[in-house]
């Protein structure tokens, strides 16, 4: 079981994984699909590193990337580094599944992303 | 369908108007549209308001019959048109349809965004209520995050460099201190905003790659165009009528992460493919364009993607200078959002009345590219997700 | 009037030996050069022209923060306050902002003020970042204490700079004090603070001759007007 809280959708025709949910796939306009839950670790596809942030982040930046799980899951997050150094497209994340801002004095959960090596 | 002309323009100075409300701006424009057009006793039979941001920013809804009301144009039709930084070209798109139908005959189309009402930390959240509320918002991603991560795609895959951006930045804010209704009037240099070491405070990272003369600044503004039916324009106006000989729209998924392609700004093809087939032209007929440059990348990555220069040979153009007043194809003549600013509901009307000035050959030296026959517009919406292109004609 | 030394004496206070900074030339985003130099007592007069508009601009607080600027630079010309210094940035001569601090003890900084008169160049930061230099590099002072009375302030100094919140008193009396320590300051120089000594001759003598300020209206203007930013 992931704890990761993150639901794909894969489209059972054509087999296209959707993130996030669409009543028709984006392919074959199918509209039965499996659910599926990220599995293992994920892959960098891009990045960035926002330093004007919007109301409700008192960070002085923020890192943010699209992560691709190996079944096909595409998912944003936030990634924990303190500088993009290190960082690199198609490196390998480990995610987990923590707060990521804090609305109304409750913490939002989302996926993080550390970067492994 | 009837050919569908614009008689009068009208455009407020952007910047920072603390003086005017919403609705203030709105009507200011419209009436310079008004004025232009010396429409006579004709009346106005709808009204479209391109606006985004009232509902959040001023807490004001209904903005359309506001502004008819403000104007005592009642009891012409009013419809309020919220399509994201799109939203102008889409009022302006359904003004077309609207005419060309046969529907009504004349029509305001005005768009207005009043930006800086608020602290840069809530317009910076307004602007990124477009992305998707679960899957993007609630990680803090922005609307220069996401050109950010756009950018390091474009220059992982087609060697884009900074040089190219800065040049698409200088070239922008050059012309855009020639521009009295610019925002921005400041000159940049490459020495100051690149080569220099005190660039790194001048031109800090904002969303890595892109710095902040990368970036359009946060504005208040409004434009409006008054259209009606060429016949009827030929009668009317003392200006040389310009029509909408082409207009395209077309819309991409909500999340950037879902393209096949994420550097493939499809909606931006498809759009303007619509308007060329429709004007009956090429990229090659266009003699100026006004490109969506909230950020660089854009407007490099617009002028390939509607068919100006091939893939990943935009930034080599701009840097070349091809894309200059004299060059082979003039780009954002007026300054572009990077200087005239980026009140977004005003954007895409703003720049059908930058392209309709050019094309009435009105324009002073410097700026005006002479004997402009066609001009085009795209006006993006979302991060890619919604975007309309516009072809406006010198009719002579 | 004149002045009763044996009086003054009471009433001036005492102050510590202070290091004269600097000055430094930037090159902003237009290419133009900006000099940075501190000025003195002499120049105050000065000052307060280029200060007295601000006090009737109702917007982004320059009226609270050009009183207040205004307030402190009498005090520092009449030795009512001790070791308070200024820094301007000029440009062609004129005056484009100015910040500033004064040493509340040996060890400590306390950031009084900034104002940017010149906007669209980033001449805040760099003036600020200009006066955290003096205080760490120069005066050798351990921490300095800061407050903002602007929401760009605040986003500028606190967020740029990384600063630690505490819970001390700042001499302004507003919010409590924001701390930039000697080690967040390394933390970030490379990245805020710039700047190249010496200053070239020429450009140190037309700094110098005189600080010419702009006229009211055109410093209005540049604060509020449309395309003030
Ligand atoms: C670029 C951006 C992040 C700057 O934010 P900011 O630092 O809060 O902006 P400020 O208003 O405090 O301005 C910072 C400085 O740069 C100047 N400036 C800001 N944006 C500028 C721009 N795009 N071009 C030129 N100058 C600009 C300001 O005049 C100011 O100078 P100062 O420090 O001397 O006062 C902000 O303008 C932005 O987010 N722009 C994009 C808006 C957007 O996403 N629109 C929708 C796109 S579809
Ligand atoms: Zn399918």
């Amino acid at each position: 079981m992931s704890e990761i809280k993150i639901t794909g959708y894969k489209c059972k025709a054509c087999g296209r994984v959707h993130y996030p949910k669409h009543e028709q796939c984006l392919t074959c306009k199918g509209r039965d699909f499996e659910p599926l839950t990220p599995d293992g670790n994920a892959r960098l596809l891009a990045y960035t590193q926002i330093f004007n942030l919007p109301w409700g982040f008192d960070e002085r930046f923020l890192i943010i990337g699209v992560g691709e799980f190996e079944n096909g899951i595409k998912a944003m997050g936030q990634i924990k580094a303190d500088s993009l150094d290190k960082i690199k497209t198609g490196m390998e994340l480990k995610p987990s599944w923590e707060p990521v801002r804090h609305q109304y004095g409750e913490p939002v959960y989302g996926l993080k992303f550390k970067p492994l090596e | 369908m009837r050919d569908v002309a614009i008689i009068g323009v009208g455009m407020i100075p952007f910047g920072r108007r603390d003086q005017d409300s919403l609705v203030d701006m709105l009507a200011y424009a419209s009436l310079k549209a008004l004025d232009d057009a010396q429409l006579g006793d004709k009346a106005v039979d709808a009204v479209y308001v391109a606006n985004m941001g009232g509902g959040i920013l001023q807490h004001q809804t209904a903005i359309a019959s506001a502004l008819v009301d403000r104007l005592s144009l009642l009891p012409a039709a009013a419809d309020t048109v919220e399509n994201g930084p799109a939203s102008g070209a889409s009022a302006v798109k359904n003004g077309v349809l609207a005419v060309a139908s046969g529907y009504y005959d004349v029509v305001l189309v005005a768009g207005g965004e009043k930006m800086r009402e608020v602290s840069g930390w809530r317009a910076t959240d307004f602007v990124a209520t477009l992305t998707h509320p679960e899957v993007e918002y609630p990680y803090g991603i922005t609307l220069p995050g996401m050109a950010g991560m756009f950018t390091r795609l474009y220059m992982e895959k087609y060697g884009l460099t900074r040089e190219m951006l800065t040049a698409v930045a200088i070239k922008n804010q050059t012309v855009g201190t020639l521009n009295p209704y610019a925002h921005v009037t400041m000159a940049i240099t490459k020495e100051g905003i690149l080569e220099s070491p005190h660039s790194v405070v001048n031109n800090p990272i904002i969303a890595d790659p892109l710095h902040l003369y990368d970036a359009c600044p946060i504005s208040d503004g409004a434009a409006a165009v008054l259209l009606c039916p060429l016949e009827m324009a030929k009668k009317l106006t003392k200006h040389t009528p310009v029509v909408i000989a082409g207009f395209g729209q077309a819309t991409d998924t909500h999340t950037l992460q879902e393209r096949e392609d994420p550097t493939d700004l499809k909606a931006v093809t498809l759009a303007a493919q619509q308007a060329f087939t429709m004007a009956g032209i090429g990229p090659e007929d266009i003699d100026v364009a006004e490109l969506h440059d909230a950020f660089t990348i854009l407007e490099v990555a617009e002028s390939e993607h509607v068919g100006f220069f091939k893939k990943g040979e935009g930034g080599k153009a701009a840097l070349a200078g091809r894309t200059k007043l004299g060059g082979e194809i003039p780009i954002n003549v007026s300054g572009g959002l990077k200087a005239r600013g980026h009140p977004v509901g005003a954007t895409g009307v703003a720049q059908v009345v930058d392209i309709t000035w050019q094309l009435r050959h009105e324009l002073p030296e410097g700026r005006q590219v002479l004997g402009a026959t066609y001009g085009l517009t795209v006006n993006f919406g979302g991060f890619g997700n919604n975007v309309l292109s516009l072809i406006l004609k010198r009719s002579a | 009037m004149a002045v009763d030394m044996e009086l003054e004496a009471v009433l001036r206070p005492p102050e510590c030996p202070q290091a004269h900074y600097p000055a430094k030339v930037i090159t902003l985003a237009n290419s133009k050069r900006m000099v940075v130099r501190e000025v003195t007592r002499d120049d105050v007069p000065t000052l307060l022209k280029a200060v007295h508009p601000t006090l009737f601009i109702d917007k982004d607080y320059y009226n609270v923060v050009g009183a207040r600027i205004y307030s402190e630079l009498l005090a520092w010309q009449y030795y009512r306050v001790q070791n308070e210094f200024c820094l301007v940035g000029q440009i062609d001569g004129i005056m484009v902002g100015m910040v500033n601090s004064r040493m509340y003890t040996a060890e400590t900084g306390m950031s009084l003020h900034t104002l940017a008169i010149d906007r669209g160049l980033r001449v805040g930061a760099h003036l600020f970042a200009a006066k955290m230099e003096h205080h760490i590099e120069y005066l050798g002072q351990d921490e300095v204490l800061i407050v903002a009375e602007s929401p760009i302030g605040f986003r500028r100094w606190m967020i740029e700079y990384g600063l630690e919140p505490t819970t001390i008193p700042h001499e302004l009396g507003g919010a409590p004090s924001y701390r930039l320590t000697r080690e967040l300051y390394f933390a970030s120089k490379a990245r805020l603070v710039v700047g190249d000594r010496p200053v070239p001759e020429e450009l140190m003598a037309l700094a110098e001759k005189e600080i010419v300020v702009a006229d009211e209206a055109m410093i209005r203007e540049k604060i509020v007007g449309l395309r003030g930013r």
